[in-house]
């Protein structure tokens, strides 16, 4: 035991011995570390609010098609939607983008029949009465409101209307309510001007999800001027996003993983003589093969752990401190709608093993294989040599 | 019985056999070493000398031949003990010194107790001990590589005198040292003779 702290001991010191090539590839191996804990704990994030995002939607949402345009769906509709065996329940939705000319931003306007299913998400309450709304935290924070502040919005006559904020939607899905603005059906309808008996679209529920695609076909048959869309094809649009970015995620992945490849492969094809004398010296006078394999394991794991340590940190605050400000562009290109992008934060202890597992190992293993290769031959020949 | 404290028996030493650059560094030597002397090898450049006390101190393994010590064949004793055996009875100096030029007199001194159970107290303790009987002291943190030669051969030789060895291997250690030092260091290692050793 003893005796292992003391290796640790000089190991340390062999390391402060070679104060600025420790600090070099520590800081190199940091680099490293951040890129890949960034993009892996982005994916992450990302899978997880997409997660949210189909969770809440429906599974089948009918749209009115004028001209190939989106357009307002009469009630009518829903009347009879709902008639065709199979269909639970039918809710139409009131909503629609709005642009804040004063913070430059969009945000989305959703109606509210005050018992709808994202409540568990909710600080506060939803809006029950007019006057009153519900946020995302992201339109909070732009807005420079929370509960129980106000919120002023310019509607369809163009007239400012004040709202009362009642509740603030918790940051569990940033993505999903960020930039949602809540306000009871009645409301969004006057808002946006909307004319009596119309809704923006129809949320549909089916009894058998298997029958998704026949209801599906139902709908279209009895209302030749319907678009339905499944649950399959919202989950389809978001995997297109999805895709095309984890197509950029796996280009910076891997120039990442490449970096790091060269940096061991520098490590394990580059023992210098120095090392080598080093190693033979310290075998001469009197430590063990496995005492010096020790000291180099012990070196190559204070080295990886720190980097790695502070790699995951550095990636840590870069995504979800500063809203992952190198990889925005990513985002930003998909995403106009979202007027402040924040994600989640949220650490995974798989993931933090598996970037562990993926920085550590290999660089222990490159700094103790080499050194092995030096330690078990004869201390006279390392040092003749 | 023998009487020596350590032998070499017909000790061949082959450097780089079967290869062109074969070079048969040792042919058939046999010597004993009593306890508790001074036993002195003499020899022109290239003779073998180095190559004859790494094997004599298990730095490395003859090629043919055995090496007893204390009576017990050390040849072909696997590494594990062969270091043991290294550890507890030699202490020795380089003809190249052999010292980190950039670590500090004293961790050069006390890297051979690093890999052992002694104490940190103790270790420092014998640092200091011995860095006052070598004129060290006050040179502690300095680094080897900015020692004069001869100040780099008394840290060899109090690296060498760290584990209290019961046999001191010195290869031409007084190459680098003036007259006087070399005097000093012979005096020394008879001193120490006479003090007991084995
Ligand atoms: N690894 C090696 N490969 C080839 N030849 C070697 C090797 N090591 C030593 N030799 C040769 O073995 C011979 C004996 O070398 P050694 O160092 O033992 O001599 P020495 O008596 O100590 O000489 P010096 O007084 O110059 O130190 C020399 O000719 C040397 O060139
Ligand atoms: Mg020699």
């Amino acid at each position: 035991m003893i005796k292992h702290l003391k290796i640790i001991d000089y190991a340390l010191t062999s390391l402060g011995r070679r104060k600025y090539k420790s600090l070099a590839i520590i800081t190199a191996f940091t680099v490293v570390v951040s890129a890949l804990a960034s993009i892996l704990l982005f994916s992450r994030a990302l899978q997880t609010e997409a997660a949210y995002i189909l969770d809440s939607a429906p599974d089948l949402i009918v749209q009115r098609t004028v001209g190939g345009r989106h357009d307002l769906i009469p009630l009518e509709y829903s009347e009879k939607i709902k008639k065709i065996p199979g269909i639970g329940t039918v809710s139409e939705r009131y909503w629609g983008y709005y642009y804040d000319p004063l913070t430059r931003a969009n945000y989305t306007i959703l109606g509210t029949d005050g018992n709808e299913t994202p409540l568990e998400l909710l600080e506060g309450r939803l809006p029950a009465a007019a006057g009153e709304c519900a946020v995302g935290a992201g339109v909070a924070a732009i807005k420079r409101t929370g509960a129980g502040g106000e919120l002023i919005l310019v509607d369809s006559s163009n007239t400012g209307v004040l709202y009362e904020v009642v509740g603030v939607f918790r940051a569990d899905s940033s993505l999903l309510t960020n930039d949602l603005i809540l306000l009871p059906n009645e409301v969004v309808v006057d808002f946006f001007g909307y004319p009596p008996g119309m809704a923006t679209d129809v949320a549909v529920q089916v009894y058998n999800k298997n029958e998704l695609q026949t209801a599906a076909a139902k709908v279209k048959r009895l209302l030749p001027d319907s678009r339905p869309i499944t649950k399959a094809e919202i989950v389809r649009t978001y995997e297109m996003v999805f895709n095309w970015r984890s197509g950029m995620m796996m280009t910076v992945f891997s120039a990442a993983v490449i970096a790091f490849c060269i940096l061991a492969w520098d490590k394990a094809t580059g023992i210098s003589a120095d090392e080598k004398q080093e190693i033979g010296i310290l075998k001469a006078i009197g430590w063990d093969t496995s005492e010096v394999l020790a000291l180099k394991f012990w070196e190559g794991l204070i080295i990886s752990l720190t980097s790695f340590l502070l790699g995951t940190l550095a990636g840590y605050l870069h995504i979800f401190v500063f809203n992952a400000f190198l990889l925005a562009p990513v985002i930003k290109g998909w995403s106009v709608v979202f007027p402040d992008f924040h994600l989640t934060p949220h650490l995974d202890p798989y993931l933090v093993f598996t970037l562990a597992f993926l920085t550590v190992t290999p660089y222990v293993a490159s700094t103790v294989i080499p050194a092995w290769k030096a330690a078990i031959t004869d201390p006279e020949t390392i040092m003749r040599g | 019985m023998d009487k020596a404290y350590i032998s070499a028996r017909n000790v061949r030493k082959v450097y780089n056999p079967g290869k062109p650059d074969e070079m048969v560094a040792l042919h058939d030597i046999s010597v004993d070493i009593p306890r508790g002397g001074m036993t002195i090898l003499k020899g022109p450049s290239g003779s073998g000398k180095t190559s004859l006390l790494s094997a004599i101190a298990c730095m490395s393994r003859p090629t043919e031949g055995r090496i007893l010590i204390e009576g017990r064949d050390v040849v072909k004793l696997p590494e594990r003990f062969l270091t043991d055996v290294r550890r507890s009875t030699f202490g020795f100096v380089f003809q190249q010194f052999h010292l980190i030029r950039n670590l500090s007199v004293r961790d050069n001194i006390l890297l051979p107790l690093y890999p052992t159970a002694v104490m940190p107290s103790a270790m420092k303790k014998k640092s200091v001990e011995i860095m006052a009987r070598f004129s060290l002291a006050g040179k502690e943190n300095l680094k080897v590589k900015n020692l004069s030669g001869g100040e780099q051969q008394r840290v060899a030789i109090a690296r060498a005198l760290i584990n209290d060895p019961k046999v001191i291997v010195a290869d031409e250690p007084t190459a680098h040292l003036d007259r006087k030092l070399a005097a000093e260091f012979m005096d020394m290692l008879t001193s120490l003779c006479a003090e007991g050793g084995p």
